[in-house]
């Protein structure tokens, strides 16, 4: 199943790049042909355009729910989501980019969408490559998830060395 | 007093906010803007590697990555006191066509449009870019994927990818462009012209030949009378990507022209306790207030701005189309916030005609694409991202690491000119508290305009609702929630 993991985030804004930390651990662990790595800034058309044609694809990125606090980490599926905006007004939310993609009748979309979410209730707003004590610690449960995520749909296995304990 | 909170605004997820102010009989007293600022950006910088700083600060933001790419690109080669060579200044402004054709795109059919082509007063669901393509038709939908997809190719194929570029260097480029890749680029641009061409037909036949949306246009709530702030060429024609900070008055006259290096001397940056962003002005004229007029230093930047503060476009369409906006909304300065629209597709379409004269320069395959640096120094460099003028400014120290940066992003241009705005559009549009989502709207649109981009690529994936007015009596207890976008 090809699939495509991409992690989400702004790499120079703090505990906004955390998804962009899961997926470089991420990258030294898994080496499977049908695995690829990539990242992204933004949420709407760009991060549509990284996923067509791919079958499935596994985006990993900071979000912020209701009954759940700083550094819990959450399998989700679009349908879990009213709305999927970017934090960004020059853009179309994901879930508008995705309609958008089905009534053209694009055909590469991927059957599996799913979302390794990182819960971050407060965006930072100054500049640092370092993530805060709370987040840092969720990227091992958040490599582990989406490790167990790659492994449901792969036949031979996804480890580059030694299996993580 | 009752106040109307909008928060966040819509396609704004996050901590953007407009708060509008009602006084005792309904009508609005005020109306602010609150937009979240990034900080510490020098600090961050400081000690980093100059060389660093184009693909550093093209991670600020999402939207712009390649404005920011050669903003710090261009500092640097005045920081290393280099001119980099003719084909590798060609070669950086053909990608940042590229750049404009993709996202003029994306805010004139996805962000902009759906307003006009859909409706002002259209429900919120059907206000968007699936909404704009059951009007227009699944063929257009499909040409709009593919010209964006054109400017992000030509943009990929000169720098890595679009949304990360690497090939800027002090004093040049590092990538040439080969045989394939120019006729590549020459069919996609051909493509593009005539996109662009059938953009302003769209345009024309939908917005302008309809005598409410004109009327809307030029209707009192859009005007803003400011001063206007663009790069132009020697002959004072628009030009995205070098050349003199030029600023006109309300009557497009020339008020100013300055070499970025001397910007610290023409522009000033005022502080408001309720906001992080700062407001630049005119320090010839002064800070007045969040007010507008030739007594204002405030100014607008951006596709109105440039145009206006310019003279015409060097290419012969884009030119056409330049002269029939004035003649059609009556002369310079055009005060009419929601022409931002009409001046953006006659950018998109001078994009591609200079795209096209760039790939067909028989200098774009030269080998000849770095000069050496010379010592580490101070410098500024300016841009015109697609949504208005950025400028970066860098001291570094003898090792060539960051030791002071500064930018001044467009948004921040247009702070005061973006509040104002919607101001004028709450305090015309919002009449003895009747406020419906249709009216917000109308109140949004005075903002979406100008396609501002703060908060820059913070992106985190939020469930909750794009839209929610709360409407409080005067006693300030909850009155009355309206939501949109649910």
């Amino acid at each position: 199943m090809k699939t495509i993991v991409i992690g989400v985030g702004n790499p120079i804004l703090q505990d906004d790049g955390v998804g962009i930390h899961v997926a470089n651990q991420l990258r030294q662990h898994v080496n499977h042909p049908d695995v690829t790595f990539d990242e992204a800034l933004t949420g709407g058309m760009n991060l549509l355009d990284l996923i067509l044609g791919y079958d499935k694809a596994i985006l990993i990125d900071a979000i912020n729910i209701k009954n759940a606090k700083n550094g819990d980490v959450k399998r989700l599926l679009l349908s879990d989501f009213p709305s999927l905006h970017s934090n960004n007004p020059h853009d179309v939310s994901f879930l508008e980019a995705l309609k958008l993609a089905e009534s053209l009748g694009e055909k590469r979309i991927p059957n599996e969408i799913v979302i390794i979410g990182i819960v971050l209730k407060e965006i930072p707003y100054v500049f640092g490559d370092q993530l805060s004590s709370k987040i840092a610690a969720a990227v091992p449960k958040a490599v582990k998830l989406t490790i167990s995520e790659l492994e449901k749909n792969m036949n031979k296995s996804i480890w580059r060395n030694k299996k993580l304990t | 007093m009752r106040t109307i909170t909008i928060d966040p605004i819509t396609r704004l997820e996050g901590h953007g906010k407009i708060s509008i102010f009602l006084d005792n009989r309904g009508d609005v007293e005020n109306a602010y803007l609150q937009i979240p600022e990034l900080r510490g950006f020098e600090r961050f910088a400081q000690g980093r590697r100059a060389e660093d700083m184009p693909q550093i600060t093209s991670r600020i933001c999402g939207v712009c990555p390649v404005a920011h790419h050669f903003a710090a690109t261009k500092a640097l080669d005045a920081a290393f006191n280099v001119d980099p060579p003719s084909a590798a200044k060609k070669l950086r402004e053909l990608m940042y066509m590229g750049y404009y054709i993709y996202d003029h795109i994306l805010h004139f059919y996805y962000l902009g449009g759906p307003d006009f082509v859909v409706g002002p007063d259209a429900p919120p669901a059907k206000r968007n870019v699936i909404g704009v393509i059951e009007k227009a038709g699944v063929e257009i939908g499909k040409e709009v994927i593919k010209h964006r997809a054109y400017g992000q190719k030509i943009t990929a194929i000169l720098g890595g990818k679009a949304t990360h570029p690497v090939c800027g260097l002090p004093g040049g480029v590092s990538k040439g462009l080969n045989k394939d890749e120019v006729n590549d680029i020459k069919k996609m641009v051909g493509s593009c012209i005539e996109f662009a061409k059938f953009s302003l037909k769209l345009l024309d036949d939908i917005v302008l030949k309809n005598k409410n949306y004109l009327d809307i246009i030029l209707s009192d709530p859009y005007q803003l009378g400011t001063y206007n702030m663009g790069l132009v060429d020697k002959n004072n024609k628009v030009n995205f990507y070098d050349g003199k900070i030029r600023v006109t008055d309300q009557k497009g006259k020339e008020k100013i022209k300055f070499d970025v290096k001397d910007y610290y001397k023409n522009i000033a940056e005022h502080v408001e306790e309720w906001t992080y962003i700062k407001f630049p002005y005119l320090k010839a004229v002064g800070w007045k207030g969040l007010k507008d007029g030739k007594d204002s230093g405030i100014y607008r930047v951006g596709p109105l701005g440039r145009l206006n503060a310019a003279d015409g476009m060097t290419t012969p369409l884009a030119n056409k189309e330049y002269n029939r906006m004035f003649e059609t909304l009556g002369g310079k300065a055009i005060n009419s916030t929601l022409a931002f629209h009409w001046a953006r597709l006659i950018e998109l379409l001078y994009a591609t005609e200079r795209a096209k004269e760039l790939i067909n320069d028989s200098e774009i395959t030269s080998n000849n694409i770095r000069n050496p640096v010379g010592e580490p120094g101070e410098g500024m460099g300016v841009t015109e991202a697609a949504r208005g003028t950025l400028i970066h400014h860098y001291k570094l120290d003898k090792n060539g690491l960051i030791d002071k940066a500064n930018l001044i992003v467009a948004t921040t241009n247009n702070a005061g000119a973006i509040n104002m705005s919607i101001r004028e559009a709450a305090k015309g549009l919002i009449k003895k508290g009747n406020v419906d989502n249709a009216t917000l709207n109308m109140v949004e649109m005075a903002f979406r305009a100008y396609d501002p981009c703060f908060a820059c690529a913070t992106h985190t994936l939020p469930g909750g609702m794009p839209l929610e007015v709360k409407i409080y009596d005067h006693k300030k207890k909850l009155y009355k929630t309206l939501k949109q976008n649910i």
